[in-house]
């Protein structure tokens, strides 16, 4: 609109934004793919004066590694698990917290408490929890998850400790997980909810629509941006999951027992990172990449599909 | 302060490469605006009327001419360096300052010599706001007014630098109809009182009819026509002018002239004994029908509309070029459910263009 | 608490036999109503009868909709109350097999200690300085670019942004790898500047920001212009103001995400002059014998959890207004 003959005023406000961003973003990127096809990269060595073959050789010798697989497997268990679960879950407590007046804003507030936390800090609260003082044969204190288990009559269950299993460590990690990720889904299914024209319901209670019919006609497909948004924002943020399991088990990724059993895909890259192993951090790092790519690319096909308007 | 707008052209290059056709927004606009006047720049959307106010600011820089502020030649000049005053279609008023915040923000800014004191800013700025009636609600937001008080607040904000010009950029369109005909005078008077020489954008033939001392009335960045709003009507230059101008539009007829007559259809309606033989178009104002049984132009009648003072007969003839004629009569005029009206024609009310040009034939009678 | 918990399940289970049973009258209803509409003489009893049963219908409802709330918020809240009560308690009474609901004597002393053990008064002012510097930069950087985008023209703005917007596709862990290894050759390592440089452009708030600017009407800067306002000038008396909501919740998000962050200075700078709270909290309360003061840590863990709730319950509004448009955490 305004003619503008100062073009170099706009790269003075730019540049420090650029400057940081060559430095920062761009570069690391160029040199994430670098390092990831030069064979048995190595800062160090690079540093030393070695030179590196170009091949792919990091990617193959990654997806040999029991632990890459085993972190892979398990970030993508994580995310198969919670998503769905989490994803649920917020889209009820939603319909609940829409579907009522008094006290919603005092739910609401209740309900989005755990998205500003540690998740750290929250993470070490459910590993007290979980936690086992003794042995599972002969404990002083069985933690308070399993205190309720007893009193329900069930046996109590090592959960995190020594004698604990992967199953019961995942079960653990689902639910700190969907107690961390329910309020952002809330939020946004809400918020789709409450944007949503109250003349369709009105229309379908005319019809003599049933309240399933209504939820699953109606509410779904309306809201299906929203949810499909909440999923694709779950996926990324699920196979980048790592602190939460630091929250819960420390730097060791495990039980004491078995440490790096509940790594992740973050967590094998930034093991590599001290041990000065840049080439598989990087070639780890792009897998990474590809994964959330893809995920996000099908979601966003199938959430094309299923939106029909 | 008189305004001279000497062979002003503004080019906009093409936006994509796939098409590279350059835009001329305005097309070598040369015009005096006399000191002191309102004028109208009237024109479809598009029509360029936009862009030459936003060069009269400064906002946007010809790309050939100049402007000239009476002996100064302003072209080169930045907007606050012109002394302009701008009022915006949607009065751009800062939504969180308050009304006398709004209007001190352009003292705020001067610099050097012109810096003013507190005292004075808050002076001048009350007498802007006094002069459009707004100094009861200085310390309102915008949002607490109404779209009339929002826009009296934009005028005080331009008028309150003192300018040498102010721009009004359509004005009254987002009022509603009763405010607009208010408004429409309380600029007149505001204009009266400050002599400041303005100029404003309208699309609304009415509107610049109703105000403007000229109006200039621009299609496609070229200037159709500039004269005193009544002329404009009775005597447009070209056919756009003659359509663009007047409510209900003017009724527009394919015609002929042979052997210095003038023919709608197989009927002769008129002598021109000055025109050479060829096609026309006949354009007709509503008011120029007379209903007479004995008159030249046969129409058929599809409705009548009362409108108390006067008849609306809406009819049809096969060489309108719209499916309807419109004319409005006299309301003692009866028709009684004829199916056929005969009408003669009032001779200062038919403008006859050049088929091929769309320029206006002037008649010895009428000239 | 078990017994409480028992309670609340069994609670929970009736709602769901109430649920069922709504639905089975639900089709009923139904039914009536097909009925009514064929058998006219019928009609009005009908209705009446619906009626009625719909209203119970609804109230039932609502009381399961609460229940399920009631239920579903204390298991949201119970780890922040075995937080509080497990941080307040002795290591002995906190060892009992079955705990206390809540301790026998309140041991704020625990509060202190864990303060003490864990440093965290240091590790608290790393935290609010590197918090502070970082915010305060990034948000003048933000601003800058974000005006830029929004308001100026220059050319190759399109092509740049989209590039700009493409760069949040890819997750941060690819950028850290060089990163490491560039603040190592910048020699940042155990400094601060390695805490808040690399993290200073946030391609989302730049975003965030530039489409709060794009709905300031243009004509506010054509008119501020024609009044003689510097760029400058307009973006901090009209801009900034009209924007400021979304620069408070880019500011809480800001220095939440510093206060939460973990990994990166974990890498660089995890040496007691520059550690952040986070980083302090994990390993602090295990002794030599590698057992932990769980009532002490816990301790710690509440007091890195209360800022964060005392500006959530402050300033609700901006971070709800700005997550639900994030998508990002910190």
């Amino acid at each position: 609109m305004v003619d503008s003959k100062h073009q170099w005023k706009a790269w003075l406000y730019l540049a420090p934004a650029i400057i940081l961003l060559l430095i920062f973003t761009v570069w690391p990127i160029i040199n994430t793919i670098r390092m990831a096809f030069l064979n048995n990269y190595s800062l160090q060595s690079e540093i030393g004066g070695a030179t590196f073959s170009i091949g792919i050789q990091n990617f193959t010798r990654i997806l040999r590694y029991k632990e890459f697989k085993r972190a892979l497997l398990t970030t993508t268990l994580l995310c198969v698990i919670t998503v769905p679960l989490s994803t649920i879950l917020a889209l009820i407590i939603a319909v609940c917290l829409n579907s009522i007046k008094p006290l919603s804003r005092f739910f609401q507030t209740i309900f989005f408490l755990p998205y500003v936390t540690n998740s750290i800090a929250i993470g070490m609260v459910f590993a007290a929890m979980f936690n086992i003082v003794g042995t599972i044969a002969n404990f002083n204190t069985p933690g308070v998850v399993n205190n309720l288990l007893m009193a329900l009559g069930f046996n109590p269950i090592d959960w995190i400790n020594t004698s604990s299993t992967y199953t019961t460590n995942m079960i653990v990690m689902v639910i700190y997980i969907v107690w961390n990720a329910l309020p952002f889904k809330i939020l946004i299914l809400l918020g789709g909810l409450q944007s949503v024209n109250k003349q369709y319901y009105e229309a379908a209670k005319i019809d003599g629509t049933s309240r399933f019919r209504t939820f699953t006609r109606i509410t779904v497909p309306l809201l299906s941006p929203m949810i499909a948004y909440v999923v694709i924002t779950g996926f990324i943020g699920g196979f980048k999951e790592y602190s939460s399991i630091v929250g819960v088990f420390g730097d060791s990724m495990g039980p004491a027992s078995d440490k790096g059993r509940l790594n992740t895909i973050v967590g094998f890259i930034y093991d590599a990172l001290p041990n000065l192993q840049q080439g598989r951090a990087s070639a780890a790092a792009l897998i990474l990449f590809v994964i959330i790519f893809a995920v996000t690319m099908v979601n966003l096909y199938v959430g094309k599909k299923r939106t029909h308007y | 302060m008189e305004v001279r707008l000497q062979n002003l052209t503004k080019i906009f290059p093409s936006r994509n490469k796939k098409n590279p056709e350059e835009v001329v927004a305005v097309n070598d606009f040369t015009f005096t605006i006399p000191d002191g006047k309102l004028i109208g720049l009237l024109g479809p959307s598009g029509c360029g009327k936009s862009t030459t106010l936003y060069m009269l600011s400064g906002l946007q820089k010809p790309t050939s001419g100049r402007i000239f502020f009476g002996d100064d030649d302003v072209t080169e000049l930045t907007p606050e360096n012109r002394g302009v005053g701008l009022v915006f279609q949607n009065y751009a008023l800062y939504p969180h300052m308050t009304v006398k915040q709004n209007i001190l923000f352009p003292l705020q800014n001067l610099k050097g010599a012109d810096k003013l004191s507190k005292e004075e800013m808050l002076d001048r700025a009350y007498e802007a706001a006094k002069l459009v009636q707004i100094d009861e609600l200085m310390d309102r937001k915008p949002s607490e007014l109404s779209g009339g008080q929002q826009q009296r607040v934009a005028i005080a904000r331009a008028l309150v630098k003192m300018p040498r010009v102010l721009l009004l950029d359509e004005p009254l369109s987002n009022l509603d109809a009763r405010l607009r005909l208010q408004t429409r005078e309380e600029i007149k008077r505001i204009q009266k009182e400050t002599k400041i020489t303005t100029i404003f954008v309208t699309h609304d033939q009415e509107e610049a009819m109703s105000i403007s001392d000229l109006i200039v009335v621009m299609k496609l960045g070229v200037v159709q026509q500039i004269d005193k709003p009544q002329d404009v009507y009775d005597n447009p230059k070209n056919l756009f002018v003659a359509k663009f101008l007047g409510t209900p539009p003017i009724n527009v007829f394919d015609g002929e002239v042979k052997n210095g007559s003038l023919f709608i259809g197989e009927e002769k309606v008129m002598n021109v004994s000055n025109v050479p033989d060829k096609k026309v178009f006949v354009g007709i104002r509503p008011e120029g029908f007379i209903v007479d049984p004995k008159g030249p132009l046969t129409c058929k009648v599809q409705n009548i509309e009362v409108m108390g003072r006067d008849v609306s007969i809406v009819s049809s003839n096969a060489a309108s070029q719209n499916p309807i004629i419109r004319s409005i009569v006299d309301a003692d005029v009866k028709l009684d459910g004829a199916e056929e009206v005969k009408f003669s024609l009032k001779p200062h009310k038919v403008f006859i263009f050049d088929a091929e040009t769309e320029e206006r034939i002037y008649l010895d009678e009428v000239k | 608490m078990v017994e409480n918990k028992e309670n609340k399940i069994i609670e929970e289970q009736q709602p769901l036999e109430v649920e069922k049973e709504e639905s089975t009258l639900e089709v009923e209803s139904k039914e009536n109503t097909k009925e009514a509409t064929s058998l006219n003489v019928m009609h009005e009893a009908n209705l009446e009868h619906v009626s009625n049963k719909q209203k119970v219908v609804k109230i039932l409802v609502k009381v399961a909709i609460y229940a399920f709330l009631i239920f579903m918020a204390i298991i949201v809240l119970f780890p922040f109350y075995w937080m509080i009560n497990s941080s307040l308690k002795s290591v002995e009474e906190y060892k009992l097999a079955v705990p206390t609901m809540w301790p026998r004597r309140l041991m704020f002393s625990n509060y202190a200690d864990a303060f003490q053990v864990a440093n965290l008064g240091r590790l608290f002012l790393n935290t609010l300085f590197v918090g502070v510097v970082s915010t305060a930069l990034s948000l003048v950087i933000t601003v800058l670019t974000a005006f830029a985008f929004a308001r100026l023209e220059f050319k190759g703005k399109n092509a740049l942004f989209g590039a700009l917007l493409a760069t949040m596709m890819i997750p941060g862990e690819l950028f850290t790898i060089t990163n490491y290894g560039t603040v190592t050759a910048f020699g940042w390592t155990h400094t601060f500047t390695a805490l808040i440089v690399p993290f200073l452009v946030s391609v989302f708030y730049i975003y965030l920001l530039r489409q709060n600017f794009m709905q300031i009407p243009n004509e506010l800067y054509l008119a501020a212009k024609v009044d003689g306002t510097s760029d400058i000038k307009y973006l901090w008396k009209v801009m900034i103001p009209l924007a400021l909501p979304t620069l408070i919740s880019i500011t809480i998000l800001k220095m939440m995400g510093a206060w939460n962050s973990y990994i990166w200075p974990n890498l660089v700078a995890n040496d007691e002059a520059h550690r952040m709270i986070t980083n302090g909290l994990r390993n602090a309360f295990t002794d030599a014998s590698g057992e932990t003061n769980m009532p002490r840590q816990m301790a710690a863990v509440a007091i890195v959890s209360f800022p964060l709730f005392l500006i959530f319950i402050f300033l609700r509004k901006y971070i709800m207004k700005g997550v639900s448009r994030s998508g990002i955490k910190g």
